[in-house]
């Protein structure tokens, strides 16, 4: 079976890439301006140029004071893996804001060693901490029935990501929950947002779940007992809470590299011993051994793998060049996840002919074209 | 270190492009300044070697040190070491042209460990350095990583500094991955280990971060010379208090008057 990926993610038919960055038109939502650039470096130069970041901090502060409860109750939630962003929120609100923040974890569908220890020793430096673990055999079923209609086995672990922190705050009675960064803002998507500080409730099922909330697998045979944890509180509990999602980014001037030594420094955060599979970097997104298949399946969908988001976000931030960027995506970007393509068939139940056949059926014709026996890309960004 | 001889302060540029960078771990490179500039300053500052390391050569597959190596040594009359990215004869041949005095082979000799006995007999040992940088990965394990600690080599420490020193190099700069950028003091066992097993000059790199630290890795057995980078790119001690405080603590440092 063969997809439909320009109609089902309103892809424009040719590829072009962001003369700044790295990025393409084919990021679902991000636009280009007349120039060539792609929204996300527009954003990256107006935080970096015209936002008044003292003013953003009072901001916070206000936000801050508004929230804080001084009756030993926790008055924030963080969503937080141990990563070194969300450390890095939890950390500054503790310690600089004087905040009482609970940390919530979502589980990785499988823990990487490293994700592990950063986690633990996250919780070692000070803060209290609740991990949510769904039901294995269920988020089992979920990722791999994601994977093949939705060609992207981390739908489950975004829904509990999203969600479970939602749950957490409801039920401990905390009105304010503290993200990172807006990746729709900082990466390239719809901008409606860039300018405030906050999420819309009503926007989660639109962008961020790309249209298909966790009720749509009742379809699937999963219960409305099996989705429960993957899903939202319902609206009514969420607005008698008084429920408000906020993100770092927009009160602080958002730097991963600057987050990791910030970790490094105050909860013992440590890069992994290797770079990760696709990509050059040896400090995000470390914890699930899974993800990497999260980015092939970008890579597969919309060429864009994961050096080519690593790449773009680093030369938005200043940190490589763009010459630079795409040296690395030649390098790596096309980079199986091999060394947890085991665990991840025996994960989904599924066989490698099984892999294949999906992993083909989200191969589109205006990204890529068949050379004798091998895939290639249409349009490469050095070509 | 070897008795006799002085224990070596080098200063430690890492490159990328056209600036200085410092990471953690060798990951997270932050711009800290320009190379030229505080090449300079820490010649003046009564420096014995310098080391650049164009830390990304690798990783981008480029060369593109020449340019600010020559600058450099128009006004800087002290031992300059060049590594990162040097892959063949000519590409030595160009680094000494431009000015250095010695180069360091990480990657290119893992991948092709003849290239270090070509180097040697051609250009001699004492400007060939082999530059490790190690992992642990047990209690008295290493192993060997490329492109700037990106890329496992499935080789061990001891066993590939014992062939680099048959194939003829002068020297050992050993990067401890682990360490690196971290402040926590040198990894002696790692510097301990490769030192006996080698009579080349050890280079300690990768964990000073107060001028405490040169104390045990300049010990006998363990380094020749420490490599310094966070703690003077970032000034926590100045190479005057480092050299006040090794010639306190009767290690023997290269006197040095300040003009």
């Amino acid at each position: 079976m063969k997809r439909n990926l320009i109609k089902q993610y309103n892809l424009p038919e040719k590829v072009i890439f962001c003369k700044k960055c790295t990025i393409s038109n084919q990021r679902p939502r991000i636009t280009f301006n007349e120039n060539g650039i792609c929204s996300a470096c527009t954003f990256a130069k107006h935080k970096q140029e015209t936002i008044d970041w003292a003013i953003r901090e009072r901001e916070l502060i206000e936000l801050c004071n508004k929230h804080r409860k001084n009756t030993g109750e926790y008055d924030v939630i963080v969503p937080c893996s141990g990563g070194k962003d969300g450390s890095f929120v939890a950390h500054q609100l503790k310690y600089k804001y004087n905040m009482n923040p609970l940390c919530v974890t979502w589980a990785p569908l499988k823990y990487t060693d490293i994700g592990r220890k950063n986690l633990d020793s996250f919780i070692e430096t000070g803060f209290n901490h609740v991990l949510g673990t769904p039901n294995r055999k269920v988020t089992r079923r979920l990722t791999q029935l994601s994977f093949e209609h939705l060609g992207d086995p981390f739908q489950p672990f975004i829904y509990g990501q999203t969600n479970f922190p939602m749950h957490v705050a409801v039920q401990n009675n905390i009105k304010l929950i503290m993200y990172g960064e807006n990746g729709e803002v900082e990466y390239g998507g719809n901008m409606e947002n860039a300018n405030i500080p906050n999420k819309r409730i009503k926007d989660q099922d639109d962008i961020y779940f790309s249209g298909l909330p966790p009720e749509f697998w009742k379809d699937y045979g999963i219960s409305d007992q099996d989705l429960f944890p993957f899903k939202s509180p319902s609206y009514d509990k969420l607005m008698s809470n008084g429920t408000e999602i906020h993100f770092m980014g927009y009160y602080k001037f958002w730097d991963p590299q600057e987050n990791f030594y910030y970790c490094r420094e105050h909860v013992n955060f440590a890069p992994n011993s290797e770079r990760s599979e696709g990509t050059f970097s040896k400090y995000a997104s470390l914890d699930d051994q899974l993800d990497g298949f999260h980015f092939y399946l970008a890579y597969i969908k919309f060429g864009i793998g994961r050096t080519t988001s690593d790449a773009s976000h680093e030369i938005r931030d200043n940190k490589i060049t763009r010459e630079e960027g795409i040296a690395l995506i030649k390098k790596y970007d096309h980079e199986f996840p091999k060394k947890y393509y085991d665990v991840f068939l025996e994960y989904c139940g599924i066989t490698n002919e099984q892999f294949n056949e999906v992993i083909d059926s989200w191969r589109s014709d205006h990204i890529w074209y068949k050379d004798g026996t091998e895939w290639r890309l249409r349009k490469a960004i050095w070509d | 270190m070897s008795q006799g001889t002085n224990f070596r302060l080098i200063a430690r540029l890492d490159i990328k492009g056209n600036n200085v960078i410092k990471g953690v771990n060798l990951e997270g490179l932050r711009v800290v300044g320009s190379p030229i500039e505080l090449a300079y300053k820490y010649y003046q500052q009564g420096v014995d070697e310098l080391l650049f390391m164009d830390c990304v050569a690798s990783l981008y597959g480029r060369n593109q040190l020449t340019q600010i190596i020559s600058d450099a040594a128009n006004n800087i009359f002290i031992p300059i070491t060049v590594g990162g990215g040097i892959r063949s004869v000519s590409d030595v041949n160009a680094a000494l042209r431009a000015g250095a005095d010695k180069v360091a082979i990480n990657t290119a000799a893992v991948l092709n460990p003849s290239l270090l006995l070509e180097v040697s007999k051609y250009f001699g040992s004492q400007c060939l350095v082999l530059s490790v940088e190690a992992k642990q990965v047990g209690l008295r394990n290493w192993e060997v990583y490329t492109d700037n600690g990106r890329e496992p080599s499935g080789m061990d420490v001891i066993t590939w500094v014992k062939q680099a020193v048959e194939l003829g190099i002068g020297e050992i700069l050993l990067t401890s991955i682990d360490y690196e950028g971290t402040r926590k003091g040198f990894d002696l066992d790692l510097i301990k280990a490769v030192s006996e097993v080698v009579a080349v000059p050890v280079i300690a790199s990768g964990g000073m971060g107060k001028k405490e630290d040169i104390i045990s890795v300049s010990k006998e057995n363990f380094a020749d010379a420490a490599a310094m980078a966070d703690i003077l790119h970032y000034n926590r001690n100045t190479l005057a208090e480092i050299r006040d405080y090794a010639i306190l603590a009767n290690i023997n440092v290269r006197s040095y008057e300040k003009n």
